[in-house]
């Protein structure tokens, strides 16, 4: 009896037409794209994207080169060099290097650091085009944080009651 | 104006100059797969010709079972085959004489039953078709079904049985051997294989408490 | 002279152009719709950058396959590698010759339209064997190899199919067999009711024979790379994507003819109205009801690919020989039978 009616079963294609309704079913639901560069997804406050250097309101940059970050690097991303600066003898970083390409984007940098100098911000749409361009300078973290510091401040906000 | 009435026959022409033509390169290509495409392109124009004399049930055929099928199963084979072309062209000479030969009896038989039938055709030929006002696929259906049934019919049989005495030769079963049983496959339930539980949830006891990082 | 020129010669390429040139923005917007509807399926939008909502997508892709370049593998038969695309593409188009959109609308009214059919659709297979051999490539081979075998086995199928259709309408002529499909009870009186397993069985053979998902052996992404086109680009490669679509298109209309109808009206008999010409073909049949049926079908294609899993190669085999074949032929006992006892009233030509 359970033979015949799974012949039946099989000839009438009934498995197969319950599939196709899956799918006509699913061809008119809302669908999930986002339209890339028009639309975005919207992003946790704790997004860990492209890293930056940031400064004190008075411009001062907050680095002190205590090379913490550089230690925790679980990746080795990180190289600072040091030395006084010539203005007045505060210790600073000369270098501060990011190798993108080895960077996993731990956020153990911006954890370890004491003076919330290094930070992840939320981009995450960059790109290279020249061999070299994945390393980052000093100069360019510190651009990237200036740029983007309202952003920064605002997550960094809103994620302190939980720190 | 002459070239437009003359249209069948320049066509004719033609389509015998290539049939020839590939015909011969079937014998001469070194390439077997070339010859075989070659066979194909003198079965094409085989049946263009028959076109032309308005047999086109039969040229229509050649083309479905010939072309279409018998053909892809010879290149099916040739393909997958690595022929030593040096070693068949060894015994060329020695057997030039008895080719020969089998060659010129072929061409005299055949020059003997078309002249013949040559000769009984130029004694008022009617198309039996066109005779009885049907199309040439219509009365060929006729004539196979009425007054040819039997020999159709034996023929059918003889086919059958050569198709079966040809699946019964290389079917065989190793009993050694694991097969794929698709049929079984396809049957297969789930309701067999997958059986869905559903378990309460735990509550919370004191050996879950335990575990309860933040209260 | 003129006369006979304009008959000869200008005439019957104006009638190719006019089937050729439709056919070929037909599978452009195809392949666009392909993408959309499967796109759909899969809770995805599809193309929607060029064009509105997208729909020059299959043009921009026609252009870009026309513009790469056309690269010839080390040691392939150079002839013969050119050869394949054509011979593939040659059939997908001459097919259409034969195939009628309204009672006078047909390049060719033969006598044996049926078998014209069924003779330039088994050359197509020609084309990828051809090409699968002459790309000197395993895969190529194996794709070639598994399309031949496949192609063969459901041809069989096919030919029983419409064999149960010659014998319901009795006439090999296509516009023939639509007009034995007219009658006074709406779409009661085509033939997918009275050979419904049949119908079903075409179109399944006929997926399988244009090599469709889910019976994609020939190209078999995930396992023989894409088959025999592997070796393919640029412009030949657009040859095989026609005729690979023109093929399904054709399958839809040949669906549509044989078993539903045509150009008839489904409400054919029930609906007597005394209408202006412009509307009158929604109830006395047009070419616009054979083109929402191939269109109906066609969707079909698409909805199987998002839906099923590629067969197994020999669950293939399985399928035409032991379960197409036998199905097929025993109906074809059922119809003859309906014919011979008058079970079921076959329309005279309208």
């Amino acid at each position: 009896m359970n033979r015949i009616s799974g012949y039946f079963k099989s000839l009438l294609l009934v498995e197969l037409l319950r599939g196709m309704a899956v799918t006509v079913r699913y061809m008119f639901k809302p669908k999930y794209t986002m339209r890339f560069p028009m639309e975005h997804i919207p992003k946790s406050n704790r997004f860990r994207g492209l890293l930056a250097l940031r400064r004190y309101e008075n411009g001062e940059e907050r680095c002190i080169a205590c090379k913490l970050c550089e230690s925790v690097c679980p990746a080795l991303a990180i190289t600072i060099d040091s030395a006084p600066r010539e203005s007045d003898g505060q210790r600073r970083t000369t270098r501060y290097d990011i190798d993108l390409f080895k960077c996993i984007y731990c956020g153990f940098c911006e954890e370890s650091c004491p003076v919330d100098s290094i930070v992840l911000t939320s981009i995450h749409e960059y790109y290279f085009d020249q061999r070299g361009q994945n390393v980052v300078n000093k100069q360019q973290l510190l651009a990237i944080g200036d740029r983007f510091e309202k952003q920064i401040a605002e997550d960094r906000t809103l994620d302190a009651p939980y720190r | 104006m002459t070239v437009v009435q003359n249209l069948p026959l320049i066509c004719f022409y033609a389509f015998a100059a290539v049939m020839l033509l590939s015909a011969l390169a079937v014998i001469t290509l070194k390439n077997t797969v070339h010859a075989v495409l070659a066979l194909v392109l003198t079965f094409f124009s085989a049946a263009c010709m028959w076109l032309l004399a308005e047999a086109e049930f039969l040229a229509l055929a050649l083309i479905v079972v010939y072309v279409g099928a018998v053909m892809v199963l010879f290149l099916f084979v040739v393909m997958m085959l690595d022929i030593d072309v040096e070693k068949l062209r060894e015994g060329f000479v020695k057997f030039l004489p008895v080719g020969l030969i089998v060659a010129v009896v072929m061409l005299v038989e055949m020059l003997g039953v078309i002249g013949v039938h040559a000769m009984q055709l130029r004694t008022g030929s009617v198309d039996p078709a066109a005779a009885v006002g049907m199309s040439n696929t219509e009365w060929l259906g006729f004539a196979l079904y009425t007054r040819y049934l039997l020999p159709f019919e034996i023929a059918a049989l003889i086919l059958t049985v050569g198709v079966i005495a040809a699946v019964a030769l290389t079917l065989r079963e190793r009993r050694d051997a694991r097969y794929e049983n698709a049929s079984r496959q396809v049957k297969a339930d789930p309701r067999k294989r997958l059986r869905m539980v559903k378990m309460p949830p735990a509550h919370g006891d004191e050996s879950t408490a335990q575990e309860e990082p933040h209260a | 002279m003129a006369d006979l020129f304009l008959h000869q010669l200008v005439l019957p390429v104006a009638y190719i152009l006019a089937i050729v040139v439709p056919l070929i923005v037909a599978v452009a917007m195809f392949v666009y719709w392909e993408r959309k509807v499967i796109g759909w399926m899969h809770v995805r939008l599809g193309p929607t950058k060029i064009g509105p909502w997208g729909t020059l997508q299959a043009f921009a892709d026609v252009f870009k396959l026309l513009f790469k370049e056309v690269i010839l593998p080390a040691k392939a038969n150079r002839f013969l590698y050119y050869l394949g695309p054509l011979i593939a593409v040659v059939p997908a188009l001459a097919v259409w010759a034969v195939v009628p959109f309204d009672s006078r609308m047909v390049v060719s009214n033969a006598n044996a339209g049926v078998l014209y059919l069924l003779a330039v659709n088994s050359i197509g297979v020609y084309g990828i064997i051809i090409a699968g051999w002459a790309s000197n490539s395993r895969y190529a081979l194996l794709g070639a190899m598994r399309s031949a075998a496949q192609v063969i086995s459901y041809e069989l199928a096919t030919g029983f199919c419409l064999i149960c259709v010659l014998i319901l309408a009795g006439s090999l002529n296509i516009t023939e067999i639509v007009n034995a499909q007219a009658g006074s009870k709406g779409f009661f009186e085509w033939f997918w009711l009275p050979l419904l397993p049949v119908f079903v069985i075409f179109f399944i053979a006929g997926v399988a024979e244009t090599n469709r998902l889910p019976f994609d052996m020939a190209e078999g992404e995930s396992e023989i790379v894409a088959g025999f086109h592997v070796e393919y680009s640029g412009s030949p490669f657009a040859l095989f994507f026609l005729a690979e679509y023109a093929n399904m298109i054709l399958i839809s209309f040949l669906s549509a003819i044989f078993f539903l109808g045509g150009w008839l009206s489904p409400v054919q008999g029930w609906v007597h109205l005394d209408a202006p010409g412009w509307i009158n073909w929604l109830w006395t049949g047009g070419f616009v009801w054979i083109l929402i049926k191939a269109f109906l079908m066609s969707f079909l294609f698409l909805w199987f690919r998002a839906t099923f899993p590629r067969y197994r190669y020999d669950q293939i085999m399985r399928l035409g020989w032991k379960i197409f074949i036998p199905i097929a032929i025993a109906w074809l006992f059922v119809s003859g039978c309906m014919r011979y006892f008058d079970w079921v009233s076959v329309g005279v030509g309208a």
